[in-house]
């Protein structure tokens, strides 16, 4: 699979000041894609497009904390960095409350803003990575018999190969041939990995934002 | 000796009247003068008595007083006698005062005499002045309160070019902080900065011209030119309440004599109104409309109007009352002074339902009136 390159996303309504951050992100090699309005991003928003969110708080029509609801609904995990004007403290604290990553109030330092960037899309690329890896163990998961589900719930819940063997009416050796399949068709190498897999995959929560 | 003893009863009633009291001849010589015209002139009655009555004047009226006297003894048509005018009389040191002269022709009389009550106007015109002075330093005062009310958009707005500035500055220090930079690149952020600095100044600048004039001073103007000098200002005000602000104004209004400071903060009042009535509720898009239209009678008619819930019917019968105000923070004298400002200029400021929803205010201004100004 070709990794996409992430993209910054600015939403603001102020033309000058999407066209300062697109030029400030570009003089330190970020990629940048700018939208006037929170409309405009949804209806492009490409949940497969790694990168993170850069999001004016106050905007006429849909304001960036609805935004973000639509976001939180549609189940995006882009990392959202919400920037306020002077005395915007409380809707700031909305924000973080609702799942933001992080916020900068306006004029900010240009490292301030790079550094929360850099933070959010390395948060982006860890939230993509488990979400990529839970779908390979949903996928796997998937490959396995009826018989070799049954093998995998009583592994993961401590059964030794005998017990296994009289609870499921089949010889030991049987049990033992299924136990293999299942741990390969896993891909684990241990009985803990495998554990974690169904735990991860039991929870089925969102990574954190 | 009755003669002496009538003279002496008018003498003392004459001294009585708190009014100054000269009599002339004809040819404007002075022949009597009581004891309230000593005092109000600063003259003893034996030192004018056989003078003429133009030393009371100044030089203006003298001439024209001259004037009135000689029109009157050739055609005995009165024009001023028997009705009051407004004079500038002169005392004895040369300073002047306000007075107000009656005229009365002495019945019987050839060649006639003539009565002259003058009445000292000084404090009476002094009470006008201060209650002039007061409105406009009460409309000057809720002017600022608006705007203050406006502040915090105000604020916002003026952050966003500044933001703009200190991100095109450090984006310009990192193109150049590199072995070969494109120096095109910064050239066009640089120009950005200077424009954004404009930007902010501009905003400044507007807020400066509407805090400053203090003095009322009406000229011929563009009703539409006076509300686009809002627009920066309202236009944040509006962003701050989470509001749309849309004018829709008529091309090719008559010129309107007016105070421009004083319809802008009608204008400014009643939107900020409709922004704070608007911020009450949860309506998906909020919008507010300043409209100017040409009425059929000839007039320029000034609309705000919000798409919100409306005047409380409890209340629109009262709103334009002074102190009745809805808001915690309201002082309850937008309205009524914002009346006081639109009657002024000959027009009238009435409330009518929004349709759909909402409220409307109108401001109605009269294309002719350049006589009451």
């Amino acid at each position: 699979m070709k990794e996409r390159v992430p993209t910054v996303f600015i939403v603001d309504d102020d033309e000058a000041i999407r066209n300062s951050l697109r030029l400030l992100l570009k003089s330190v090699g970020l990629a940048a894609a700018t939208l006037p309005t929170a409309q405009e991003f949804l209806a492009s928003y490409d949940p497969q497009q790694p990168g993170c969110l850069i999001l004016d708080v106050r905007m006429p029509g849909m304001s960036g904390l609805e935004l973000q609801e639509q976001l939180n609904v549609r189940g995006a995990i882009i990392p959202v960095i919400f920037i306020t004007g002077h005395g915007d403290i409380p809707m700031a604290v909305e924000a973080m409350q609702q799942g933001a990553f992080d916020f900068l109030q306006k004029p900010f330092r240009d490292q301030d803003l790079i550094d929360r960037i850099q933070r959010a899309l390395a948060k982006d690329k860890t939230n993509r990575a488990e979400l990529a890896q839970r779908s390979r163990v949903r996928e796997n998961f998937g490959s396995l018999t009826p018989r070799e589900r049954e093998v995998l719930d009583l592994v993961t819940s401590g059964k030794p190969n005998k017990i296994m063997a009289a609870d499921l009416g089949v010889s030991q050796r049987t049990v033992e041939i299924h136990r293999a399949r299942v741990m390969e068709k896993m891909h684990a190498s241990s009985l803990a990995q495998l554990v974690r897999m169904m735990m991860d995959l039991s929870e089925g929560t969102q990574p954190g934002r | 000796m009755t003669e002496t003893k009538s003279s002496l009863e008018l003498q003392a009633l004459l001294d009585a009247a708190v009014d100054g009291i000269v009599v002339i001849d004809h040819l404007g010589s002075i022949q009597s003068f009581n004891r309230s015209a000593e005092r109000l002139f600063g003259y003893q009655a034996q030192e004018l008595i056989g003078r003429n009555i133009s030393v009371l004047m100044t030089d203006d009226d003298a001439t024209l007083h001259d004037r009135f006297l000689a029109r009157y003894v050739g055609t005995r048509i009165p024009h001023i006698i028997g009705r009051g005018r407004e004079v500038t009389a002169k005392r004895r040191d040369s300073t002047v005062f306000p007075a107000q002269l009656s005229v009365g022709a002495v019945a019987g009389a050839d060649p006639p005499r003539f009565v002259g009550f003058i009445h000292d106007n000084t404090t009476q015109r002094q009470s006008e002045l201060e209650g002039h002075r007061l409105q406009e330093r009460l409309m000057h005062v809720s002017r600022l309160a608006t705007v203050g009310e406006m502040a915090y958009g105000i604020a916002h707005e003026l952050n966003q070019p500044l933001a703009a500035i200190a991100t095109y500055a450090h984006a310009c220090d990192r193109l150049l902080d590199v072995p070969d930079p494109d120096i095109e690149e910064v050239q066009t952020a640089l120009k950005q900065i200077a424009e954004q600095a404009v930007r902010a100044g501009d905003i400044i600048r507007r807020l400066r011209a509407l805090a400053r004039t203090e003095e009322i001073s009406r000229a011929p103007s563009d009703v539409n030119t006076v509300i686009e000098e809002l627009t920066e200002l309202v236009q944040a005000d509006a962003k701050a309440h989470g509001v749309e602000y849309r004018r829709d104004l008529a091309a090719n209004l008559p010129m309107i004599i007016l105070d421009r400071a004083q319809i802008q903060q009608v204008v400014m009042n009643l939107v900020h109104n409709a922004l704070e009535a608007l911020a009450l509720g949860q309506l998906d898009t909020k919008e507010v409309v300043v409209r100017t239209r040409l009425t059929r009678t000839g007039d320029v008619e000034i609309s705000v109007s919000d798409n919100g819930v409306g005047v409380d019917t409890s209340i629109v019968n009262r709103m334009f009352d002074p102190f009745c105000s809805t808001k915690p923070t309201g002082t309850g004298l937008g309205l009524p002074i914002s009346r006081t400002i639109v009657r002024a200029h000959g027009g009238a400021l009435d409330y009518q339902p929004n349709a759909p929803t909402g409220a409307c205010f109108t401001v109605k201004l009269p294309a002719t009136q350049a006589d009451s100004a």
